[in-house]
């Protein structure tokens, strides 16, 4: 029986001076708090109340070069278990506030507040939303996110699941070993997922895709009971019992916005991949605007940022 | 059930235990596909610190105790100092809800607070009775923070009671409280929040919701939105 022995974390009130603090709790912070904690700077790691990040939410990882397979929720585990090996330190908060001082950042979380002489933001992004009516209404009635955590309510159902790269195909896969019939639409004509994965889900026996197709409406009473499609043939009504939307990314951003420079796009704008606006500030994983986003590369961000930081602290 | 690696662990994790943490587990022969893989996990913890002391009961045959437990289905299990059943878990405890029990027993028997200041002035401040039902899922690794969060206000106050159930094991729970997503969590049968907030966002909704005492079932979020 699969057992997860991690514990969680807590809070705290605390308010003091240190040299780093990291903001997020995914592959890229978790590198960052190994190295760190390697380097023996005195940092603290703010990890959200979502632990392991987007990653921790995938069903099956099979690009991580050294592991053949493993799921999300076990890679994150095994990297902070690591890190804390090495004595990094977590605090379960979300960061609310950022603020430059004279010397220093002035990090204010759920309670506590440090001034750090660097900051690392790896806060990663959340599931972006497609902002159709009925999205939000039905939100845990049987609009989800996160397929590894839901998809035993779909048992036997129909499901609709949205979006064409890694995440909407490697999520369907997932999806389909529950469901009766499952329907990926996608707004162009093929995928922007791993061939592999596409071809996959291609050739799955409950799943069909309809190309060229986008969500306008979902609809139901008390929970989803159907959507209304706009496809290349005109508006389809379909009945069914859930949607999954992985309809890309929103960087976790908000509260840096007057630190660091942004792209359009809402993602830390960086230079020699880690580095910001800011010369005491770093970004590292799905926070910034490089284009590959795979857990491989978040965690050689935050190596990255954290061999930076022991420079600048030298 | 626990692997040589999770006993190790395990074993690690009550290093941190400085008082007796009772556990009581209800199990019953029928209609209870999960009670004897709970019963398992819980007799192998058992055998990993003296701190721990479980007891075994029998929903059936043990029914006065579990009345005044307040317990009515299995498998169920109650972790405390011994003075109190506030802290309930309904469902085998596997995967992620694994590391949900564990980390409330090294709350129960450690020796620092977990709560943050602002939570324990709000529970200390609490007048009306707290029910907070979360329902989660093995394989849904955001939903500890809310069942630890659900169990550390119990764990603290005698006006709130904690139970995380497991949604695919309690199914007709699930539909009454229309649980089609994880986590989610229910406060009184009328606030309802969807996924994990932080401390600081829960006792804040709570506080605000509380004051306006709502007679339709109302999103918690909705409290902090428009504040």
């Amino acid at each position: 029986m699969d057992l997860k022995t991690g514990l969680v974390g807590s809070g705290s009130s605390a308010s003091r001076k240190l040299d780093l603090v990291i903001a997020g709790g995914g592959p890229a912070a978790l590198a960052a708090a190994l190295y760190s904690a390697r380097y023996d700077i005195d940092h603290i790691v703010l990890e959200s109340y979502q632990p392991g990040g987007q990653a921790a939410l995938t069903a099956v990882i099979e690009n991580y070069p050294g592991i053949k397979t493993i799921s999300g929720g076990d890679i994150v585990a095994i990297m902070k278990e690591q890190a804390e090996s090495w004595g990094a330190v977590f605090e379960m908060a979300s960061v609310i506030s950022a603020d430059p001082l004279k010397d220093r950042i002035q990090i204010k979380a759920d309670s506590s507040t440090y001034m750090a002489r660097n900051l690392i933001i790896a806060t990663g992004a959340a599931p972006a939303k497609l902002g159709v009516p009925g999205e939000d209404k039905f939100y845990g009635r049987g609009v989800s996110y996160c397929a590894t955590c839901d998809a035993p309510f779909f048992r036997n159902a129909r499901v609709l699941v949205v979006g064409g790269g890694d995440s909407a195909v490697k999520e369907a896969l997932h999806l389909s070993e529950f469901v009766s019939e499952l329907v990926l639409v996608h707004r162009r004509d093929k995928f922007r997922a791993e061939p592999y994965l596409a071809e996959k889900l291609l050739s799955c026996k409950n799943c069909s895709v309809m190309w060229n197709t986008t969500l306008k409406e979902i609809k139901g009473d008390e929970s989803v009971e159907g959507v209304i499609l706009f496809t290349p043939e005109g508006e389809k009504e379909l009945k069914l019992d859930g949607i999954f939307m992985y309809v890309g990314r929103k960087p976790a951003t908000e509260p840096f916005a007057n630190l660091v420079e942004l792209n359009d796009n809402g993602t830390v704008r960086t230079h020699n991949i880690v580095h910001t606006s800011k010369e005491n500030i770093f970004a590292a994983g799905d926070v910034t605007d490089n284009d590959l986003r795979q857990i491989v590369t978040a965690v050689s961000d935050g190596a990255r940022a954290a061999s930076a930081v022991f420079d600048l602290l030298q | 059930m626990l692997s040589d690696n999770d006993a190790q662990e395990v074993r690690k994790v009550f290093g941190a235990l400085v008082r007796d943490v009772r556990i009581k587990v209800y199990t019953q022969e029928l209609e209870c596909p999960t009670c004897r893989d709970t019963e398992i996990i819980l007799k192998e913890l058992d055998g990993l610190s003296e701190r721990l002391k479980v007891s075994f009961l029998n929903l059936q045959t043990d029914r006065d105790e579990a009345e005044k437990d307040g317990v009515d289905r299995a498998p169920a299990i109650i972790v405390s100092d011994g003075t109190h059943s506030r802290v309930k878990f309904y469902g085998t405890p596997s995967g992620y809800e694994f590391s949900s029990l564990l980390t409330t027993i090294v709350d129960t028997g450690g020796s620092e607070e977990p709560l943050i200041e602002g939570t324990v002035q709000f529970l200390n401040d609490l007048d009306k009775n707290l029910d907070m039902q979360v329902f989660v899922t093995p394989a849904c690794p955001h939903c500890p923070p809310a069942a630890v969060l659900a169990s550390r206000m119990a764990r603290y106050s005698s006006f709130v009671r904690s139970e995380v159930i497991e949604a695919n094991e309690f199914p007709e729970l699930s539909r009454k409280f229309k649980v089609q997503g994880v986590p989610r969590t229910i406060v009184n049968g009328i606030f309802f929040a969807e996924g994990s907030l932080s401390e600081t966002m829960m006792t804040n909704a709570l506080r605000k919701g509380l004051a306006d005492d709502p007679s339709d079932e109302t999103n918690l979020l909705d409290y902090l939105q428009n504040n």
